[in-house]
Parts: structure tokens; sequence; C-alpha cells
């Protein structure tokens, strides 16, 4: 009971959001660690790959929690959206920002980005994870030699990095992180993190392209 | 008077609504020779005076103190709640910030919580229902106790003040746009709960606070961070991840 009247609470949706986001983020970085593999070469990512699929329960467990994960960010994104449309019921005349901040555009379109990257997702996943995974290195190095999708690549890199621009210091401030002494690092992390996963996936189809 | 002081001619587009069930649309006067010393209200005045004089309905807004210290007046100037000026209220914001020719937009603060009763006044009867809620201390403080009795470290006094300076006017509702009214929530639920006569209800204080500020319809806070922006007290936002602490261990533990 408390904890249905904990997650319908305003705060509440906030913290699922915050939640989410921070096992989204987390997976990124368990992503970006496997990606590092191709820097070395492709037969290295093609044996990461088929060591993972050499255990389908690992497997099966995190991608059916990744899913959930997933599902619980979008619908509670979209839910907060339509509520809070409804909350300010009337726009004003002169639309104006008191304050411009370098990732205002971020906080204001968090909902754009975040259908963006679901597009990309889908079609990422459809493209790569439920593609022949005995061939996946083969399939990544085809795909990103071509320059359209190595390109669609980056720029759904380039909008994650814009989503996490907002979302990253947004889950610090939910989780009532929020302290003077720590708020010049947080500011940091703010830009540090975004451009952190942005370097970090763009960098492999810019290897493929340039190799 | 000032040296620097000057008269300017304006014109303003003031949003007029006969009552909380009219329509309402802009309408646009002119004012000439408004001298730059005067108070963006003592503006209204005299376009009220003007208005009353050729017999038309002077324009409805909230004010009180005058003194940027009750929260009463309000109104969302070119955009910007409270007019552009940081940490001031309508009240306090003059004239000498405008200039000759200039074209000022006057909308009332919107919130599906706060409806509108007349031109610029609106409803902002839900921040009273979220004080109801739990703003208060109800144990019993008996005979005026001696100042130093209750040990408050200074910082904690400080933060405890600077919740405490919210005045209630709700730009931060009106600025928000979500409509949300977790800054002035925040700071009400801040303001009690650091300190040690509001520690005791503090669970109690945050779970009600909460709910009854859902209830009343203001959105959900996405940190957008214009609330504090707008804030004529300066509110930190620091207040709501406060309340967000509270809330979390008012629910858990
Ligand atoms: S009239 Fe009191 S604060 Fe402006």
């Amino acid at each position: 009971m408390w904890f249905l009247h904990f997650i319908q609470s305003s705060i509440g949706k906030k913290w699922i959001m915050a939640l989410s986001g921070c096992f989204l983020i987390l997976f990124l970085c368990s992503h970006a660690a496997g990606n590092a593999t191709l820097f070395v070469g492709v037969s290295l990512f093609q044996a990461y790959a088929d060591q993972l699929h050499s255990h389908p329960l690992i497997v099966a467990v995190f991608s059916s929690g990744l899913l959930l994960i997933f599902a619980l960010h979008i619908v509670t994104g979209i839910l907060l959206t339509l509520q809070n449309k409804k909350a300010r019921n009337r726009g004003y005349k002169v639309q104006k920002r008191a304050k411009i901040r370098a990732n205002s555009q971020a906080s204001a379109t968090m909902i754009y980005s975040g259908l963006f990257m679901l597009l990309f997702v889908v079609l990422h996943t459809a493209a790569v994870s439920f593609g022949d995974h005995a061939s996946i290195g083969k399939t990544i190095a085809e795909m990103f030699s071509s320059f359209a999708i190595s390109i669609f690549y980056i720029i759904a890199f380039m909008v994650l990095a814009l989503h996490l621009s907002h979302g990253f210091w947004s889950m610090l401030q939910t989780f009532g992180v929020n302290h003077p002494e720590y708020n010049g690092l947080i500011h940091a992390l703010t830009f540090i993190v975004p451009v952190f996963f942005l370097l970090l996936f763009s960098s492999l189809p810019l290897l493929f392209l340039f190799h | 008077m000032s040296d620097k002081q000057k008269n300017i001619d304006l014109n303003l587009e003031i949003w007029r609504q006969k009552d909380s069930r009219a329509q309402g649309d802009f309408s646009t006067y002119t004012l000439q020779n408004i001298s730059t010393d005067m108070s963006f209200l003592e503006m209204l005045d005299v376009l009220n005076e003007k208005l009353t004089m050729e017999g038309g309905e002077p324009v409805a807004f909230d004010h009180d103190c005058r003194e940027g210290i009750c929260g009463m007046c309000g109104a969302v100037v070119d955009g910007i709640a409270h007019g552009p000026e940081p940490e001031t209220t309508l009240c306090q914001l003059h004239m000498r910030h405008f200039k000759s020719g200039d074209t000022i937009v006057i909308e009332p603060f919107r919130s599906r919580a706060f409806p509108v009763q007349k031109d610029l006044i609106v409803d902002r009867g839900a921040l009273d229902r979220v004080i109801q809620a739990g703003g208060y201390v109800s144990i019993n403080t008996g005979g005026t106790p001696d100042a130093n009795a209750t040990a408050i470290p200074s910082a904690t006094a400080e933060l405890a003040m600077d919740a405490a300076a919210c005045i209630g006017c709700g730009a931060c509702v009106a600025s928000c746009p979500n409509g949300s009214a977790m800054l002035f929530t925040g700071a009400k639920i801040s303001q009690l709960s650091l300190l040690p006569q509001g520690k005791a209800e503090r669970k109690e204080r945050a779970l009600s606070m909460v709910t009854a500020m859902d209830k009343e319809g203001f959105g959900n806070c996405t940190n957008e961070r214009e609330c504090e922006a707008v804030c004529p007290k300066g509110i930190s936002i620091g207040n709501i991840a406060r309340m967000n602490r509270e809330f979390v261990k008012a629910s858990f533990f």
C-alpha cells in the first residue's frame, strides 16, 4: 500500500525515472566496455560475443531485465509528459526562459530525444542483437563501412549525449544529491558524462569508416 | 527625486478576463510620462486611474505590502514571472528597467491549479491547502523558552531561514513548464524539518504535504530549474532535493 502510494506520487515517479535511468547508464557502461574489444580487432569482439552467448541463462536474465527497465523508463516518461502538459494548461503569449543554460534545450526536449533513442534502439537491436550472433563481428564491420549507417549512428550518439546532459544531473537531483560542497563536481560531470559516452561510442563507426 | 529620474512612454498588452468563466483576451493600452522612479504596480495604478476616469474597468491585480514581503503581488511580465529583475517581486520592480517606447506584455500566473479569477488575479488557494496539510508544528511549546535552550548550529539555522524566506507568491508554479509546486513545498518542508521543533513530525509532514500537492493538480517536477531562476527570494532547488530525501525516508523507513 505505502509502496503503491510512493510510486504514484510525483516524487515517486521522479524516482522511477532516475532509478531506471541509473540502470540504463550502467548498461551503457557495460556496453561500452564490450565495444572496446573492437578497438583491438573484430576477431576479439567476435570472441567476446561468442563467450557471452555461451551462457544463455545470463543473456536471458540480463536482456529481460534490461527490457523491463527500458519499458519502465519510457512508460513513466510518457506519462509524466502527458500529466505535465495538463498541469500547465495554457502557455504564455511571451514564451521565455528566465535563465538560459548550456543544457536548457536538453531539459525541454527530453521526450523527443528519448523517443528518438527508442527508434534507434529498435533499429539497432533488429539489425545486430537479433541477427546471427555467430557472425556479429562481420555484421558490425559491414554496417559501419556504409557512410549513411555510420552517420545515423553518430547522430543517435549525439542525441544520447543531449539526453544525458539533462538526465545525469537530473538523476542526482532526484536522489537528493545536491550539496554546495559537491555541486561543482556534479556540474562538471553534467558535461563530462555525455561527452565521454559520445566519444566512446562514435569512435567505433569512425574507426571503421576511416580504416 | 533622483538625478537620473526621467519619464517614459509605454505600450501595454494586458490580459483582461471578466471572471473565472469568461474567455479573456489581451487589450492594448498606452501610457505617457511614466516616471522611472515608479514601481511596476504604481505604473498599473496610473493606468487604472486613467481607465476609471474614462469610465472603463480598471485592471484587477493582487497586491498588499508593496515592499516585497507578503507574496500577494505577481504577474508574468514579458514572459518572466515578476518581470526581468532577479530576486525581485513585481511590487519591487521599478520602471527604470524599461525603455521609452517598450511594449510590455502582462499576463496572469498560469497553471491548472491556479484558476484565473479576474484579469491578473489568480486563485492560489491550492498553496494554502498544501500548508494546511502539514506546514506547521503541532507540538506543545509551553511558555516562552530561553533563547538558547535549544541549541541549533548556525549553518542549520541559516539553511532553515533561507527556506523560510519563501513568501508563497506562486512564481515557481507560474514559471515551471510543468506547473509544478515543488519549490514551494520543498521550501516549506525544509524550513521545518531542519529545526528541532519540526523534526518530531517530519515524517507525517513530508507524506501529507506531498500528497496534498499532488492532489491539487500541480505538475511533476522534471528539474528544469526555472522556479529557482524566478524566485523573488532566491530559494534554491536544494530544497527540492531535501524534500525528495524527506519523502523517500518517510515512505520507506
Ligand atoms: S505586494 Fe507584497 S510582496 Fe508584492
